[in-house]
């Protein structure tokens, strides 16, 4: 068993018994040590003592050289019984007497010769030198032997003394420690005991007795302190886990009822939708319902004013020309509903085009000098010089232009309408600012609020006055808010009205992103238009400043510009998009440009796309192996970018750009529109 | 002779250990008078004499050979240079009719038998140490007797005499020696 795993108790009483036997062993023997080194020097003196006195007694002896004498001299050793050997020696060295007491025998000891005064220790015998002499003179020398039997016998008496003395306190020491021990176990193996209860039984309300003051007291306190605390904790914690449990349960209820609740509303929502889409498909489908006989009866109208004209027959002109009025009417709001119901269903995509700002305005105000000239206004128009280039959904941008005309043209009469079109740099970006303003009855404060809101027209009474469904201000704030522009109102009930435009001069996908992909259907009309454009460029790039230059620069010179923030955009946009070229960067987060590059050379569809590596690394090595087209090293050379993307554009097969030929289906041009949608009623 | 033997032997040592010159014994005679002449001079040193004896401390011890002179040189060899409490030796060679009475000791020679009681007669009451060699003189009133035992040399005192002449022997001399009483019978022929 190991002694540190001994019980306490017994670690006590084995210290105790092993300090005590070993001061005794110690003190003993030490006693018996000098004891016995002092008792030896006693035999040493008493044997010189000794030797002193026969050598006086035998000097006369050995004077006359009387052996019998002498001898009878040493015979009086017989009294010690430790002295083994007593010799004479005559002063030339030779045994003159001698006297063995344990027969005649010479012990082998006995040194043959004399030798000088003195004591030493041989072999366990003590023995002594000394001169004879007679009266001053040396007669001869007296060796005595001594086996320091009375040494011996006194070592081993002391010796069982001492054996017998440690073994009785040993034992002693063993009661009393046996009795003493309890004092320091007693409370230790307690307070075990209680632990052992407290650990095995999980039972906090035991508490441990105090015996004593001591540290095993203060121990003590201290384990009672800690079972009251944990005692009280653990009802503590009961006591929460108890209302947790209450609390769960509850809440446990709220999420079922919760649960019910968001299904119903799920539902709900869904059959919302449903009831939407279905509203949405309903309005498309009337449209295009209602526009096919619209067309027959504007085209035949028109047919039948004409042939009216030609045969004279003046009197029916003015019915043909009202029904041709109301025709033309109706389909315009036929046209609003559609656009309205395409945005709402998130089926209207941009298309984006750069055109001269000037030569639209001024072609839309020519379209629009019949309805100027309805109510006698005057237009002035004015345009700043640097208007220059403007990259937008045109179609879109005419779109609400007319509107705003128009409705400054319905509300004002015998007025002035003025367009002022002019750039605006704010927040780092160019706008082209159009602001329409007219001199007619103005807009209430209150109004101007659901100005902008479908289906409401500033007045109930308004749409009886001048007609018009509302929706004419509704489509132009969308349409700006697709393109990231914005639109604002300044009017006074009676002081005629601005209606003011930003639109970026720059519009790019990536600003009309939201728009663009909103819904599933919106992103099948956007690829549709994509695939329209033969001259898209892909520009992969992580840093949206590089990312904004290369648009603008690029739609400058005449590209749309499809933006990829990182590699697996990239790869996904240039699948949809299949553009002309495509720019890569390459160090990128997580899809790095040459893993962009490889992937785009293993793709069948995708292999044969021109890609021009625009980047800080310098490696056209690595960039040419993998298959890269050109290889520029930013900031990049425009020219030289502009160079190369139109060598790629001159070298590319023309198979996709029979899709260019697509008319527009939303003319701006009210009249156009007719004429095509009369086109196409007459082909059918 | 072959009793002789041990004594020649003896001799030898004993003028080894007084420190003797070492010379070749001539005769068995001249070994045993080198023995006695060694025993006369323990005897100087186991006496004591009465305060009275010597003038000074270092007053020489006399001793005086009366007779015929058995020691020839030996005597004179043995104590030239030794001492007894810072006391020399001086030898005299005597005859009968000179004074003795100056001796501190008094060897008293075979030759001188016939009148042991007149040289004893001549020392009475005076410390004089009277030592002989001849059976029967201690009982005669010789203090100290030289005799030959078994081939070895012995002595006998006689206590009486000594006390006479007012010399104290040491107990240690006369636990070695035979101690004879006086003859009641002054007049009494020797054995």
């Amino acid at each position: 068993m190991n002694l540190q795993n001994l019980s306490i108790k017994r670690k006590l009483m084995l210290i105790t018994m092993l300090t005590s036997s070993a001061a005794l062993v110690l003190s003993s023997a030490s006693f018996l040590i000098y004891d016995l080194i002092s008792f030896r020097k006693l035999l040493t003196l008493d044997l010189m003592t000794q030797a002193q006195i026969i050598g006086y007694n035998s000097a006369a002896a050995m004077a006359f050289r009387d052996e019998a004498a002498a001898t009878a001299t040493l015979s009086a050793l017989t009294a010690k019984e430790d002295i083994v050997a007593a010799v004479l020696y005559s002063p030339d060295g030779r045994i003159f007497a001698h006297y063995f007491p344990n027969g005649t025998a010479h012990p082998s000891t006995l040194p043959g010769r004399s030798q000088e005064n003195g004591y030493r220790f041989e072999g366990g015998y003590l023995e002594v030198f000394r001169e004879v002499t007679l009266n001053g003179e040396r007669v001869g020398t007296l060796f005595l032997q001594s086996d320091m039997r009375q040494w011996s016998v006194r070592a081993r008496r002391y010796s069982g003394i001492v054996g017998i003395f440690v073994l009785v306190s040993g034992f002693f020491a063993l009661l009393v420690s046996s009795q003493l021990q309890r004092l320091i176990s007693r409370p230790i193996l307690h307070l075990e005991n209680a632990m052992r209860m407290v650990s095995t039984n999980k039972n906090y309300e035991v508490r441990a007795t105090r015996f004593y003051g001591d540290e095993i007291g203060r121990l003590i306190d201290g384990f009672n302190t800690m079972l009251s605390e944990i005692q009280h904790r653990d009802t503590a914690l009961q006591r929460a886990n108890d209302e947790l449990k209450t609390r769960t349960r509850e809440l446990e209820g709220e999420i079922i009822h919760r649960k019910q609740t968001q299904e119903e509303l799920l539902k709900a929502k869904h059959a919302a939708e449903d009831a939407s889409r279905a509203k949405s498909a309903f309005l498309a489908n009337m449209s295009h319902e209602l526009r096919t006989p619209l067309n027959a009866i504007i085209g035949y109208s028109e047919m039948l004013e004409e042939e009216t004209r030609d045969s004279g027959k003046v009197e029916n002109l003015q019915d043909l020309q009202k029904i041709q009025g109301a025709g033309k009417h109706l389909l315009s709001l036929i046209n609003d509903v559609l656009d309205l119901s395409k945005i709402e269903a998130g089926k209207m995509g941009l298309h984006l085009e750069t055109f001269d700002v000037s030569l639209m305005v001024e072609e839309m105000v020519t379209t629009l000098q019949p309805a100027i000239a309805k109510n006698a206004n005057k237009i002035h128009v004015q345009l700043a010089d640097d208007l220059g280039m403007m990259r937008a959904d045109a179609t879109k941008v005419r779109q609400i232009l007319f509107n705003l005309m128009s409705n400054a043209c319905k509300f004002t009469d015998h007025g002035t309408i003025s367009l002022d079109v002019s750039h605006a740099i704010t927040e780092g970006q160019d706008w082209i600012r159009f602001r329409v303003q007219d001199t007619g009855i103005g807009i209430g404060t209150k109004q101007q609020d659901k100005l902008f809101q479908e289906f409401s027209q500033a007045d109930a009474t308004i749409s009886r006055k001048y007609g018009g469904t509302g929706l004419g201000l509704a489509i132009s704030h969308r349409f700006v808010q697709m393109m990231k522009g914005r639109i604002s109102v300044e009017s006074q009930a009676g002081q005629g009205s601005t209606f003011t435009v930003h639109l970026p001069a720059q519009v790019t996908l990536e600003t009309a992103e939201a728009t663009q992909l909103e819904g599933a259907a919106g992103v099948a009309v956007g690829l549709s238009e994509y695939r329209t454009e033969a001259d898209t460029i892909l520009v992969i790039d992580d840093d949206p400043a590089v990312r904004d230059l290369m648009s603008r620069f690029l739609t400058k010179l005449g590209f749309r510009v499809v933006a990829a923030a990182g590699g697996e955009e990239g790869l996904r946009l240039a699948r949809e998009v299949r553009p002309l070229v495509i720019t890569l960067d390459v160090i990128m987060p997580e899809c790095d440009g040459w893993i962009v590059l490889s992937k785009l050379k293993s793709d069948p569809n995708l292999a044969q796309i021109p890609v021009i590596m625009v980047t800080v690394v310098d490696n056209e090595a690595m960039g040419f192996d993998l298959g890269a087209s050109n290889y520029l090293i930013k900031p990049v050379d425009r020219d030289r970018l502009a160079v190369l993307i139109e060598k790629h554009r001159a070298a590319r097969v023309p198979s996709v750009s029979e899709a260019k030929v697509i008319p527009s289906r939303k003319a701006g041009n009210k009249e156009e529109r007719r004429k095509i949608e009369v086109e196409v009623s007459r082909r059918s | 002779m072959r009793l002789l033997r041990p004594i020649i032997a003896i001799g030898i040592c004993l003028s080894l250990a007084l420190g003797a010159s070492a010379q070749a014994l001539d005769s068995s005679d001249s070994s045993e008078y080198l023995i006695k002449a060694g025993f006369i001079y323990n005897f100087a040193k186991l006496v004591g004499w009465p305060g009275g004896a010597f003038a000074q401390p270092d007053s020489p011890i006399v001793i005086g050979i009366l007779g015929t002179d058995p020691f020839g040189g030996i005597i004179d060899r043995i104590l030239a240079d030794k001492k007894v409490d810072a006391r020399r030796f001086v030898i005299k060679r005597l005859k009968w009719g000179m004074d003795f009475k100056d001796c501190d000791i008094l060897f008293i020679g075979v030759s001188e038998t016939a009148h042991l009681e007149e040289v004893l007669h001549a020392v009475k009451g005076l410390p004089v140490l009277t030592i002989g060699e001849t059976p029967g003189f201690a009982r005669r009133g010789c203090i100290i007797n030289l005799i030959v035992e078994d081939n070895k040399v012995r002595f006998e005192v006689n206590l009486d005499a000594a006390k006479q002449a007012d010399l104290n022997i040491s107990s240690r001399l006369l636990a070695l020696a035979k101690i004879i009483p006086q003859s009641t019978a002054d007049a009494r022929k020797p054995e």
